[in-house]
This record gives C-alpha cells, sequence and structure tokens, in this order.
C-alpha cells in the first residue's frame, strides 16, 4: 500500500482533475494558496468580530463563548470551572487569565485549519493533491465553520479531534487512536459513537495486511471461531487505551473538582430536559411531557415516546450503521453514524451540524449528490429550506411572541427531521453502490 | 406588648390640639388628610405556640410587603421596594427549621417550599448588617394574611373591634414584620395610603402601652441636611390627659428624589422582552448636600418567570447603549435554560447602576418633560407551562428607582423611629449611603398598578393532543427508512438496483 506524502504531492493513484489549466485548478496545485486563504479568512472574520464587539452593542462574539472564558479563568485561578452554564469537562476550558479572551478563538480557528489539514491527509489516501484540497476545501473556506469557531464555539475543536481519530485509525496508529478516542469521549461524549465502527473495521486482514495467509477463513466457521478471531491484538489495545484514556481523564478530573464535575459534564446530560425549541423532531414532545405533571387540568401522562428516544438513535448510530458501513467505508460509516446521532437527538441546534460537516468532504467524491448535480443541489435547497420554514416559526416565537409552537414549530421540525432521514437514506445507499 | 399609631400629615399640614378628645379609653378627633401607620410590637411570649416555636429557631425575620396600587409617600415614611412580597431571612443555628409552611399558610399563596429550595442567598461578606437569604414573589393583597391574622389575634370572646382592626389590613398598602434574635421582639408594621383618615384609636387593653402621635415634616433652621424634621403631638393613651406638642429631627436614609419614572415592556416583547423605564429627570436630587456623589440605581426582583443575564449585562458598550452603567449586583448562579415550571428558587434580584444622559436644563430636577429619557433592561423569558390558549401572562413588578448618594465622612445613621430597613438594596450599600427614592408612576393601561404584564407564548394544549403520537409515527418512519436502506446495503443488490434506477430516472 503506498501512503502518499503529508503534503500530497506526487503521483496521484485515484482519478485526477481535468488538465486544462485555470485559476481554480493552480489555486489548488499546491497547500499553500489553500491555506493562507483559510487562514486570511479566519483572520479577517476575527478582526471584524473585535471590531464589532467593540464598537457596537450588538456582539459578535456568542454569549457562550463568555461562560467559556470565563470558566478558564477560573481554572486559571485554581477554582472550579462549574458555572450556571458551563455543561462541558473543565478541560474544555483552555487559556489563562494573562490572556486575552481571543486566544480561545484563535485556538479553535487554528483547530478548523488543523482539522482541513488532516481532512486533506484522509482524502489524498485515495485522490491526488489538487484534488483532496478541492475537497477540504468545502470545510477550509466554510464560512458557516468560520463564524463558529470565530464566534467562539467550541465545537470546532470536535472536528480536530474527530478526523485526527479517523487518521490514526486509517493509518494504523491504534495506541495515538485510542488516546485520540478516550479525550474526545471526555471532552464530548458523543465521538463514543464511532468505537463500534472503529473496532468493527480493524479486522485482521486491514491490521496486518501482509502476515493475513492466503487462506481465506471457509465460510462455515463457528461462532467460536468467530468471536476468537473478532479478538485481535488491535482491537484489544484500541479498548484498553481508550478506556484507560477515558477513565484516567475523568478520575483526575474528578479528583481536582469532585462531584461538581460529574454534574456538569455527565449527569446534566442526564437530567436536563432541553425544552427549549430546537431543531430535533421531539422538542414539543419533551416541552409538553416535561410540563404536564405542572399543569393541573391535564390528564395523567399516558406512555410518552419520548422516553424511547435513545432507541432509535442509538440503534442506528452504534450499531446497524457501524456493522453496515463500517467494513465497506470508515469515513462514510462515521458520516452516517454521526448525521443520524444528531437527526434523532433530542437537542439539536446548527453548531450540532459541525459535527457531521467535517466528515462530509470525505463522502462526496464519491457521492450521488456531486455525481448528480441537479440531485446534489434540490438536496442542499431541501434541507436549507425545511431548516428555514423552521427558523421562521421561530423567529415568530422567539422575537414576536407568537406562540407557533403547535402546530407551526412542531411540523417544520418534523419536516426537517423527514429530509434528514431522506438524505442519510441516500448516504448509506451511496456506500451500498459504490 | 406595645402599640404605636402615627398620622403623617403632609408638610405644613398640621391639627390644633384643642380639636382631639383625649380620654381614658381614646382618642377621637376630625377626619384628615394623612397617611397612617400602626405598629404593634410583641414580645416572643406574647405570640401564638406555632409563630413563637418558629421564631425561636430564627435569626431574623423580616416581611416586606408592599402593594401594587401606586400611592403617594409622605415623608418620613419614604423607602420604596417593589411591589410584592418580600422575604429577608437569616437561619438559626438549626437550620433545618422551615417558616415556610407558616408563610404558606398566613399569606395564602407564597409559593415557598423550604429556604434551601426556593430562597436565593445573599452576600454577607459585604456589610454584616444585611440577612443570608431572600425570597419574593408577587402577592395582590392582604386578604389571606388579613384572616389568617384573625384567626390567631381575635379569639372569638375578643370584641368586635379586633376583627373590624384587622380588617382594615385589605387596604393597607404595606405590612413590615420584623424579628430578630437580639431583640426577642416582633414587630408589625402596617401602613395606609395618604388620604382621608379619621382621627381615632382606642387602647386596646389597659395593659398596652399605646401612644398616639399626629406628625409632620418641620424644617427647623438647626436642621442638618442629612435630617429630617417632626412636629406634631404626641399622647399617650390611658396616661396624658391632653395631647403634647412635640419637636424633633433624625438622620434618615430615605429621602425623596422630586422625580418620578415609568416602567412598561418594549413591544414585540418575543421570549427576550425588554424592560424601558422612563425617568421624569437625570440629574441627581437637588436637595442632596453632595449630588456629585449620588448615583441612580434600579433594584429589580424578578419572579421566576424572567431572568437577566449577567453575561449579557457585562459588555460597557452594550449597557451604556440602553443607558446602563453596570451590575452592581445579581443573584448569583441563576439558571438560563430551565423552565420555570421545574424551577425552584423564586427569580433573581438586580441592582443595576442608570447611566442618566447628561443634563441640558438646570440643576433643578422637576417634572419637565424635555428633559425624560429611558433605559432599556433586557430580560428573558423561562418557558412556561402549557395552556389552553397558547398564552400566558407573566407578571414583573417596578423597580425601586433611587439615587444613592453618599453622606459626608462621620454621618451616622442610628436606628430612627420611622426607620425601614431590610429592604433588600440597603444592604448593598455602605452605611453612609443615602436614598432618594424615585416616585413609580404606573403606566396606560395598567389599572394603577405598579406591575408590568408580558404576554408569554406557551404550547396550546387543544392543539397538543396528537403531538405525542404523531412524533412516535415520524420517528418511526424516519428510522424504518433508513433501516431498509441500511438492510439494502447488508444483504447487497437491492440497495444497487434501487440508486440505479434513480440514477437512470
Amino acid at each position: 500500500m503506498t501512503k502518499p506524502s503529508a503534503t500530497g504531492q506526487p503521483r496521484p493513484p485515484g482519478a485526477s482533475v481535468s488538465p486544462t489549466p485555470s485559476l481554480l485548478t493552480t489555486f489548488f496545485d499546491r497547500p499553500l494558496p489553500l491555506y493562507l486563504s483559510a487562514a486570511l479568512f479566519r483572520l479577517i472574520f476575527l478582526l471584524y468580530g473585535l471590531w464589532q464587539d467593540a464598537n457596537s452593542p450588538v456582539k459578535y462574539t456568542d454569549i457562550d463563548y463568555l461562560v467559556f472564558t470565563d470558566a478558564a479563568r477560573f481554572v486559571s485561578q485554581g477554582q472550579s470551572p462549574m458555572s450556571e452554564r458551563h455543561t462541558a469537562t473543565p478541560l474544555s476550558s483552555p487559556g489563562s487569565s494573562s490572556q486575552p479572551p481571543t486566544s480561545g478563538k484563535v485556538l479553535f480557528a487554528i483547530a478548523d485549519l488543523v482539522a482541513g489539514w488532516l481532512l486533506e491527509k484522509v482524502l489524498a489516501r485515495s485522490m491526488d493533491g489538487p484534488r483532496a484540497r478541492k475537497f477540504a476545501a468545502i470545510w477550509l473556506l466554510n464560512p458557516m465553520v468560520a463564524t463558529i469557531s470565530t464566534r467562539g464555539s467550541s465545537e470546532g475543536l470536535l472536528g480536530v479531534l474527530v478526523m485526527a481519530l479517523l487518521w490514526a485509525v486509517l493509518e494504523r496508529r491504534v495506541t495515538l487512536a485510542g488516546l485520540l478516542l478516550g479525550f474526545g469521549v471526555h471532552f464530548k461524549i458523543y465521538p463514543f459513537i464511532y468505537a463500534p465502527a472503529i473496532i468493527w473495521w480493524m479486522d485482521n486482514e486491514r491490521m496486518n495486511p501482509n502476515k493475513t495467509k492466503p487462506t481465506k477463513p471457509p465460510q462455515s466457521t463457528s461462532i467460536t471461531t468467530r468471536i476468537i478471531n473478532f479478538i485481535t491484538p488491535a482491537r484489544i489495545q484500541l479498548a484498553l487505551i481508550s478506556l484507560a484514556t477515558f477513565s484516567g481523564l475523568n478520575i483526575a478530573m474528578y479528583l481536582i473538582y469532585g462531584p461538581p464535575f460529574l454534574q456538569h459534564t455527565y449527569l446534566h446530560h442526564v437530567t436536563r430536559i432541553d425544552h427549549r425549541h430546537n431543531f430535533s423532531p421531539y422538542n414539543t414532545q419533551l416541552y409538553l411531557s416535561s410540563s404536564l405533571p405542572h399543569v393541573s387540568s391535564s390528564s395523567p401522562p399516558t406512555f410518552q415516546i419520548e422516553k424511547l428516544a435513545f432507541l432509535p438513535q442509538l440503534l442506528l448510530s452504534t450499531i446497524l450503521i457501524p456493522l453496515v458501513l463500517a467494513k465497506k467505508s470508515l469515513p462514510t460509516a462515521m458520516l452516517a453514524q454521526t448525521f443520524a446521532f444528531v437527526t434523532f437527538n433530542k437537542v439539536c441546534t446548527s453548531q450540532y451540524f459541525l459535527w457531521y460537516m467535517v466528515l462530509l468532504p470525505l463522502y462526496l467524491p464519491q457521492s450521488n449528490f456531486l455525481k448528480n448535480k441537479r440531485f446534489g443541489l434540490a438536496a442542499l435547497v431541501l434541507w436549507v429550506v425545511s431548516q428555514g420554514l423552521w427558523l421562521q416559526q421561530g423567529f415568530e416565537l422567539e422575537f414576536l411572541g407568537k406562540s407557533t409552537f403547535l402546530p407551526g414549530l412542531w411540523l417544520a421540525s418534523l419536516g426537517f427531521f423527514g429530509v434528514n432521514c431522506w438524505i442519510l437514506g441516500v448516504i448509506i445507499g451511496d456506500v451500498g453502490s459504490q | 406588648m406595645r402599640e404605636r399609631i402615627t398620622f403623617v400629615q403632609k408638610e405644613g399640614d398640621s391639627i390644633e390640639p384643642s380639636a382631639l378628645k383625649v380620654d381614658g379609653s381614646g382618642l377621637s378627633g376630625p377626619e384628615v388628610k394623612a397617611v397612617r401607620e400602626d405598629r404593634l410590637t410583641f414580645a416572643l411570649d406574647e405570640l401564638p405556640a406555632e409563630l413563637k416555636a418558629l421564631l425561636e429557631g430564627v435569626n431574623q425575620l423580616h416581611i416586606r410587603w408592599v402593594s401594587p396600587i401606586a400611592y403617594e409617600a409622605v415623608s418620613p415614611l419614604l423607602a420604596r421596594l417593589p411591589p410584592g412580597f418580600h422575604l429577608f431571612y437569616t437561619p438559626g443555628s438549626d437550620t433545618s427549621i422551615n417558616p415556610c409552611p407558616l408563610l404558606n399558610k398566613a399569606f395564602g399563596t407564597v409559593s415557598c417550599s423550604s429556604p434551601a429550595e426556593s430562597f436565593t442567598t445573599l452576600p454577607t461578606d459585604r456589610f454584616t448588617h444585611s440577612t443570608t437569604h431572600q425570597f419574593y414573589q408577587p402577592l395582590d393583597s392582604l386578604s389571606a394574611f388579613t384572616q389568617f391574622a384573625k384567626s390567631q389575634l381575635c379569639p372569638p370572646s375578643s370584641p368586635r373591634s379586633c376583627g373590624t382592626r384587622l380588617n382594615s389590613l385589605t387596604k393597607a398598602s404595606q405590612l413590615d414584620i420584623s424579628y430578630d434574635a437580639i431583640s426577642h421582639t416582633l414587630r408589625l408594621t402596617s401602613l395606609w395610603p395618604y388620604g382621608p383618615q379619621s382621627l381615632s384609636a382606642t387602647l386596646l387593653s389597659p395593659s398596652i402601652r399605646t401612644e398616639v402621635g399626629i406628625i409632620s415634616t418641620a424644617n427647623p433652621k438647626t436642621l442638618e441636611p442629612h435630617e429630617i424634621g417632626i412636629s406634631g403631638l404626641l399622647t399617650v393613651l390611658g396616661q396624658s390627659t391632653a395631647p403634647s406638642p412635640t419637636l424633633f429631627s433624625f438622620p434618615s436614609r430615605h429621602r425623596d428624589a422630586a422625580s418620578s419614572f415609568t416602567s412598561k415592556f418594549l413591544s414585540p416583547t418575543g421570549l427576550h422582552p425588554t424592560l424601558q423605564l422612563s425617568i421624569s429627570s437625570p440629574s441627581p436630587p437637588s436637595k442632596s448636600p453632595n449630588p456629585s456623589t449620588c448615583r441612580l440605581h434600579g433594584y429589580f426582583t424578578l419572579p421566576k418567570t424572567i431572568f437577566p443575564d449577567r453575561h449579557q449585562l457585562s459588555d460597557p458598550l452594550f449597557l451604556s447603549s440602553k443607558n446602563l452603567s453596570s451590575v452592581r449586583y445579581i443573584t448569583p448562579n441563576i439558571d438560563l435554560e430551565a423552565p420555570e415550571y421545574v424551577t425552584p428558587t423564586w427569580g433573581s434580584s438586580l441592582l443595576l447602576e442608570l447611566s442618566p444622559p447628561p443634563s441640558q436644563g438646570s440643576q433643578g430636577s422637576g417634572d419637565s418633560k424635555g428633559e425624560e429619557w429611558t433605559a432599556q433592561i433586557p430580560l428573558h423569558l423561562r418557558y412556561l407551562s402549557p395552556s389552553l390558549t397558547g398564552y400566558r401572562t407573566a407578571e414583573v413588578p417596578y423597580p425601586a428607582l433611587f439615587w444613592a448618594c453618599t453622606a459626608e465622612e462621620g454621618t451616622k445613621f442610628p436606628t430612627n423611629p420611622f426607620e425601614k430597613d431590610k429592604v433588600g438594596y440597603d444592604g448593598l450599600f455602605g452605611e453612609r449611603t443615602v436614598f432618594w427614592h424615585l416616585t413609580p408612576r404606573p403606566g396606560d393601561g395598567t389599572n394603577g398598578r405598579l406591575m408590568n404584564e408580558v404576554k408569554v407564548p406557551v404550547l396550546d394544549l387543544t392543539k397538543a393532543d396528537w403531538v405525542n403520537a404523531l412524533t412516535g409515527v415520524v420517528v418511526a418512519l424516519g428510522f424504518g427508512w433508513v433501516v431498509v436502506k441500511l438492510l439494502g446495503v447488508a444483504f447487497a443488490g437491492g440497495g444497487k438496483k434501487v440508486d440505479k434506477q434513480k440514477k437512470t430516472q
């Protein structure tokens, strides 16, 4: 197996782009123009944000960033960052009091660039450099991504973590993958869904391609041998290292911050009600069921559907999608898992879209959306329009004070859910037709 | 037990001693325009058993109730609080003692369950005189308390006047109940708004020392700038046979700024309503001896339906665009997500320093329309429980607005006979601060109430029948579609065919 160099310079093994030189192709010919413009792009956003924050009462910086930097200041002062709003591990609060609040945003912007670079490295495994950079540009030059990170959202850090994890796995760097997986789960829980896909993908043939005996295992292997075959050194290594990293970090945080750490980092997600309007199809139902015990006139609650919400979500994202897709295409499997996790989640805000957006460039080259441009455009329009409908209802509620919960906001969230399911289905189908 | 009845007339008003009839059982006279204040002081042993048992375990308990109906304040009774039921509380050594059951019983709809759950904690490191806990909720009337007081204080054998006097509490504009473990006395003070009052007081029992005063503000030449002068007639029922004239003065922390304000929500309110204060004058009180030390403040008690976000209120640029200067105090750890129906604490208090625009006119702080200015306070609504109309109403009391001015070094403010302390904001200022109050004026369409209403969109229960089922069906369909696609890929062929068909279309 030939490993393309980091910058993806020479000898493209895959399909090549059209040889006619244009400004666009020369732009992607070398890495410098892309990364320079991606960095410049973020620098402009960052400086503009600083200017707006300093000159306008309407702030560019996300209000959650203030919570975040507050928490960071507490950490640097040796205090606990657990405040009313900070619901994450203390490790997500970098920086120190001596640093200006911009340092966090710079970190997030750099994380964006590193994620893009790793994206290119992963892409370059199956295509030439310029083409890989072209797809990496979907992330690197994406205004939504740049805005979210320069406004100070830490979601961008997830992008670099997930991309590094995928790259480490594809490079068979099991120890590094284990460390990243354990850290990722500690950092933001949801990356645990990648564990089954990675484990399933890591079979002996993949991990030791040269050692594998030419004699393929016969069709009729007993269940016991299958299980024994499943337990490979690489799988054990990954499981042990990621578990050790995850528990090590948790124990350390617990020793430093005590029980509030558990409450804010993990238990919070169990006890929270998540009633405030968001894209999730469960949202209206959650508001309804959480409030029913407090409405005197209401009938005694019967069976409530959201109690089972975890079932379709986890079935798809941790079992079915990994089983069916991981061995066919690990990156697309991870994309589909994330997409399913976000779509079927009990809370869904636009920041969560970043979770799968980083994986999108890995799938698009083989996708029907790109092969059939009209189809792709239609899907994009559907996704944007169904989201727009929800946002319109949300605006009427949030800013005009109209009671749009029912039916408007509810139907809009179900519509958006439907569109997302359809897109997920197409992604899955595309893996099958590869 | 002691009683003090005071009729406070406006400055310049007075009554001739000869107009009053004093005999062994009481005092009577003509009808005058005045504020009436009744103060009853109980020793612990004189209280009903249940109340006594509670207070014995309490360090400080102060109830301040203010009617939502706008009233005119008369010097020296000038202290103001947002209308509603306020409680300032410091537990005794046994912190498990719970005043809530008795409060619920006494005031009717006070929704507190226990100090740990319902109260907020106050900073005690700043000034030692403040209590450790706070509770507030809007409360329109004292009718429940009147019934409770009658059941406690007027046994069936008592004269009819007992019930009649307590019934008049329903017309009171303020009620203060104060207990602290040092004095071991419970003081109950009620205040009736300025208006026609018949000058009459009867001795409840010969054993109760009852003092009646008819007073008004006076300005003797010897008066210091931080003092209020009082002149009038004092009578001790059963002891004196005629009222005796009196003249005295005392330093007072609460004064009248001689300006006013109204408060309203800007529309559309949405889920992030802005409360706008319209203030008649940007200038500090002209009567203040040291106006340069004065800063305009707003003290807000916000019920749990609505809350301020301290992060939003931390940016100087944002604040100044709203004519605000800084947050002086905000209840810590306000939950920014939880819906109202699962929020156990009463709400939050907020002390804001306002930033008046530079005054153009003369230094006088008259109500000239040209100088009126506004300040905006951005707030956020919690989700409220669903209703049958899709909307609910949240009520937010007017804030207390005052200029806080610092008296000169060495000025002492010993407790005066008309002192109203433990008003929430006084604990957040130093001992030498004087509060010059702005008069709250009810806005249009508020029926004379000092409450701002905001219409909150909630889930409409009449449309909610299908939510549970249809959400389930849609999720199941979405899930099913994805599973079918997965099966297509797993048992290769199916998925491919479908896709190829799609491609050829």
